[in-house]
C-alpha cells in the first residue's frame, strides 16, 4: 500500500507550489489513471510516489514506512524488486536488443539468467514474440514502448508507475499499451498507475485521480 | 556493468579504435625509448661500475688550514701572522695493512685489488702520449672488474705479475702507432722511461680509457716509480654496487684517505642519466596525456549523449557508483587493451632497434648492435602509465554521470 500525506513540491524559482497538499491511500492492486490538464502536477505526484522524487514537504509511505526513513540503499533494493516504470519516451538502451532491455533490471539483481524464460514470456505477451532480438531501432514506436512495458515487469513488481506511456504513439498502439496494463493488473494483480491526458484511456481505469492546479479534484 | 560497458564500446568502434591507438602509440612509445635510453644507461653504468672499483681507496687529499693550530693547549690564544698554506697530500696509502685487513673481514667486500696509480708518458720512437697506468695484481684485478670481458687482443693474465708487460687501451695503442708484441716506452717524469712488451689490447668503447689507460704488472708499477712496496689506491669490489656510497660514507669516517664511491666519481654522468630520464618520461607522458585527453573528451560527449539511459539505469534500482562504474569500464578496457597491445608493439621495436648496427665502440653492445633494455619495470611502469592515464581520464566523466539524478534528466527531457 502507498499512502501520500500532505504531499506538497516546490521548484526552484517557483511562486506556486506544483503540487499542494495532496493525501492520497493506493491500496495494492489498484489500477488508477491520474488526469488532468497539462501543468496540473499529474506527472510530480507519479514521481513522488515512486520515489524518483523528493518532496518538498509532507510524506510518503510504502507499507506503512515513511520513505524518507528508508535508507538509499533499500531505495534503490525497492527501485529493483518492487517498482516498474515507464517513461512517456521509451528509453530503450540502444546497443542492446530487446531481450537485453528487458532483461536490465534483472541484470542489476544478478538474476538475469534466472529470468530469460520470463523475459521471452513477457515479450510474447506483449505481443513481441520473434522480435527479442531486435535492437531499438529495428522496431517501431508502438514495439519499443511495448518492450519498455516488459522491461517494466521483468522484477514481477507490486506497483508499475507510467508517465504518459500512450503520449507518444498513435490511437491504435495507445490503446493496447492500455489493454496491456489492463491485463496485467488483472492477471498479475499488479498495482499499476498511469498518467494520461487521453480521458478514453483513462475511463478503462478502475480508479481515477484528477489534479487540478496541483491539488486533488474530489 | 562490464556487459553494457562493453556494449558501448563496441558499438562506438572509430571513436574506440582511435583511443585505443593513442594509447598504444604512446604505451609503445614508453616502451622503445626507455628501452632505448635505459639499456644505453645500463650499458654504461655496467662499465663503470664493473670496469672500475665500486669503492676506490686512494692517498688522502688535504689542504693546511688556519685550524691546524686548534688542537694545541692554549690555542685559543696564538694567532697566525701569516696563516699555513699548502697540502699535506701523500702520493701513497700510509698503512695498507691495515685496509688489507678491514677489507679481508668484511662480508660486503667481494673482492679488492691493491694497486699503483700514475700518471705516466707512453713513447713509441718521436710518438709521445700522456696517460695513466694502473699497476695491479692480475688475478685480484681480474676479480674486481670484468677488463677480462673487454680484451680484443690476448688475455688479461698475460701480463703476470712481473717482467715488463702491459695490456694496452686499443685508441692508446692507434694513437702511439705500436701494435702487439712492440715495446712502448713508459716515464713517469721522475724516473728513466722503462721499455713494456705490448701482450694484450682491451677496448672498453669509453673513449676516456681507451685512449689514456695501460694496465702493468703491480710489481713492475711500483719498480717504474722507484718506490717498491708503495701503493697509491686500492679498488674494492661489493657484492652490491648500490651499497658503495653508504659504505663509502661509513668508511670516511674513520679513515684519513681518500674513499670515492663510484656515485661520486660518476656524479656527471648520473645527473646526465637523469636528464635523460626526465626528458623520456616527459615525452612519453605527453604521448599518454594526448590520449587520456581523448579519452575524456569521448567519455564526456557520451555521458552527454547517454543520459537518458541514466535516468532509466537509476529509475531500475542502479547505484550512483554502478553508473560511475559503467564509464569508468570503458576507460579501463582501453586503457588495458591499448596498454597489452602497445606493451607488444613495443617490444618488437625494442627486438628491431637492438638489431641495428652502429659504428663499434659508440652505444653499441656485442656485435655492434644497439645496447636496448627489455627490463620488466620497464614494461611494468608502460603499463601502469597506460592505465593510470585511462583511470583519470575516466574518473571525470563517469563520476560526473554518477552524480545526475533521474528526475533532473527527465524534467530536462533526457536532454
Amino acid at each position: 500500500m502507498i499512502r501520500a500525506k500532505g504531499l506538497t513540491k516546490t521548484f526552484p524559482n517557483a511562486k506556486i507550489p506544483a503540487l499542494n497538499q495532496v493525501n492520497l491511500e493506493i491500496q495494492n492492486g489498484e489500477f488508477i489513471s491520474l488526469v488532468g490538464r497539462s501543468g496540473s502536477g499529474k506527472s510530480t505526484l507519479l514521481y513522488l510516489i515512486s520515489t524518483l522524487d523528493s518532496a518538498s514537504s509532507g510524506e510518503v509511505f510504502y507499507d506503512q514506512i515513511n520513505i524518507k526513513d528508508i535508507p538509499a540503499e533499500e531505495i534503490y533494493q525497492l527501485r529493483n524488486k518492487q517498482i516498474g516504470f515507464v517513461f512517456q519516451f521509451h528509453y530503450l538502451i540502444q546497443e542492446l536488443t530487446a531481450i537485453e532491455n528487458v532483461l536490465l533490471a534483472a541484470r542489476k539483481a544478478k538474476e538475469h539468467e534466472k529470468r530469460k524464460d520470463l523475459a521471452i514470456s513477457l515479450l510474447k505477451e506483449v505481443g513481441l514474440e520473434g522480435l527479442e532480438h531486435r535492437y531499438p531501432s529495428e522496431l517501431s514506436g508502438g514495439e519499443q514502448q511495448r518492450v519498455a512495458i516488459a522491461r517494466a515487469l521483468i522484477m514481477e513488481p507490486t506497483y508499475l508507475f507510467a508517465d504518459e506511456p500512450t503520449g507518444n504513439l498513435d490511437s491504435i498502439n495507445g490503446q493496447i499499451i492500455i489493454d496491456l496494463f489492463e491485463k496485467i493488473n488483472r492477471e498479475k494483480g499488479t498495482t499499476i498507475i498511469f498518467v494520461t491526458h487521453d480521458k478514453e484511456f483513462a475511463a478503462k481505469a478502475k480508479r481515477q485521480i484528477t489534479l487540478v492546479n496541483g491539488v486533488l479534484a474530489v | 556493468m562490464m556487459f553494457l560497458s562493453m556494449r558501448q564500446l563496441l558499438a562506438r568502434k572509430k571513436q574506440s579504435f582511435l583511443i585505443l591507438l593513442g594509447i598504444t602509440i604512446g604505451t609503445a612509445a614508453y616502451v622503445a625509448i626507455s628501452g632505448m635510453m635505459l639499456g644505453f644507461q645500463t650499458f654504461i653504468l655496467d662499465q663503470l661500475v664493473n670496469n672500475e672499483a665500486h669503492i676506490r681507496i686512494s692517498a688522502r687529499e688535504d689542504i693546511l688550514t688556519a685550524t691546524e693550530m686548534k688542537s694545541f693547549p692554549g690555542s685559543d690564544h696564538i694567532f697566525w701572522s701569516i696563516p699555513p698554506s699548502g697540502r699535506k697530500d701523500s702520493t701513497r696509502i700510509e698503512y695498507p695493512m691495515g685496509w688489507f685487513t678491514k677489507l679481508d673481514g668484511d662480508p660486503e667486500v667481494a673482492a679488492y685489488s691493491p694497486q699503483v696509480v700514475a700518471q705516466v708518458i707512453f713513447s713509441v720512437a718521436k710518438v709521445n702520449r700522456t696517460g695513466r697506468i694502473i699497476g695491479s695484481q692480475f688475478e685480484r684485478q681480474m676479480k674486481v672488474t670484468n677488463i677480462e670481458k673487454y680484451m680484443k687482443t690476448g688475455s688479461f693474465k698475460d701480463m703476470g705479475n712481473s717482467g715488463n708487460r702491459m695490456i694496452i687501451g686499443s685508441k692508446l695503442m692507434e694513437q702511439l702507432g705500436t701494435r702487439l708484441s712492440e715495446t712502448v716506452l713508459i716515464s713517469t717524469g721522475s724516473e728513466s722511461p722503462q721499455p713494456f712488451k705490448i701482450v694484450g689490447v682491451f677496448e672498453t668503447g669509453i673513449k676516456g680509457i681507451d685512449e689514456t689507460t695501460s694496465f702493468i704488472s703491480l710489481v713492475d708499477a711500483q719498480k717504474l716509480r722507484g718506490r717498491p712496496s708503495e701503493i697509491t689506491d686500492i679498488a674494492v669490489k661489493l657484492f652490491n654496487p648500490n651499497d658503495a656510497q653508504i659504505k663509502g660514507d661509513h668508511w670516511k669516517k674513520s679513515s684519513l684517505d681518500k674513499i670515492l664511491p663510484w656515485q661520486e666519481s660518476s656524479a656527471s654522468i648520473l645527473s646526465v642519466f637523469k636528464t635523460q630520464d626526465i626528458v623520456r618520461n616527459s615525452m612519453t607522458i605527453a604521448i599518454i596525456v594526448v590520449a587520456g585527453f581523448g579519452i575524456y573528451n569521448i567519455l564526456s560527449i557520451l555521458v552527454n549523449q547517454k543520459k537518458r539511459d541514466i535516468a532509466i539505469l537509476r529509475s531500475m534500482g542502479y547505484r550512483p557508483g554502478d553508473i560511475v562504474q559503467l564509464f569508468l569500464n570503458q576507460g579501463l578496457i582501453l586503457g588495458l587493451i591499448g596498454g597489452v597491445i602497445g606493451l607488444i608493439l613495443g617490444n618488437i621495436l625494442c627486438h628491431v632497434i637492438a638489431n641495428i648496427e652502429v659504428v663499434p665502440g659508440r652505444m653499441s653492445g656485442p656485435g655492434n648492435k644497439m645496447m636496448v633494455s627489455f627490463s620488466m619495470l620497464i614494461y611494468v611502469k608502460a603499463f601502469g602509465i597506460a592505465m593510470a592515464s585511462s583511470v583519470f581520464s575516466s574518473i571525470i566523466p563517469a563520476r560526473s554521470a554518477g552524480k545526475l539524478e533521474p528526475m533532473d534528466i527527465i524534467r530536462s527531457g533526457g536532454q
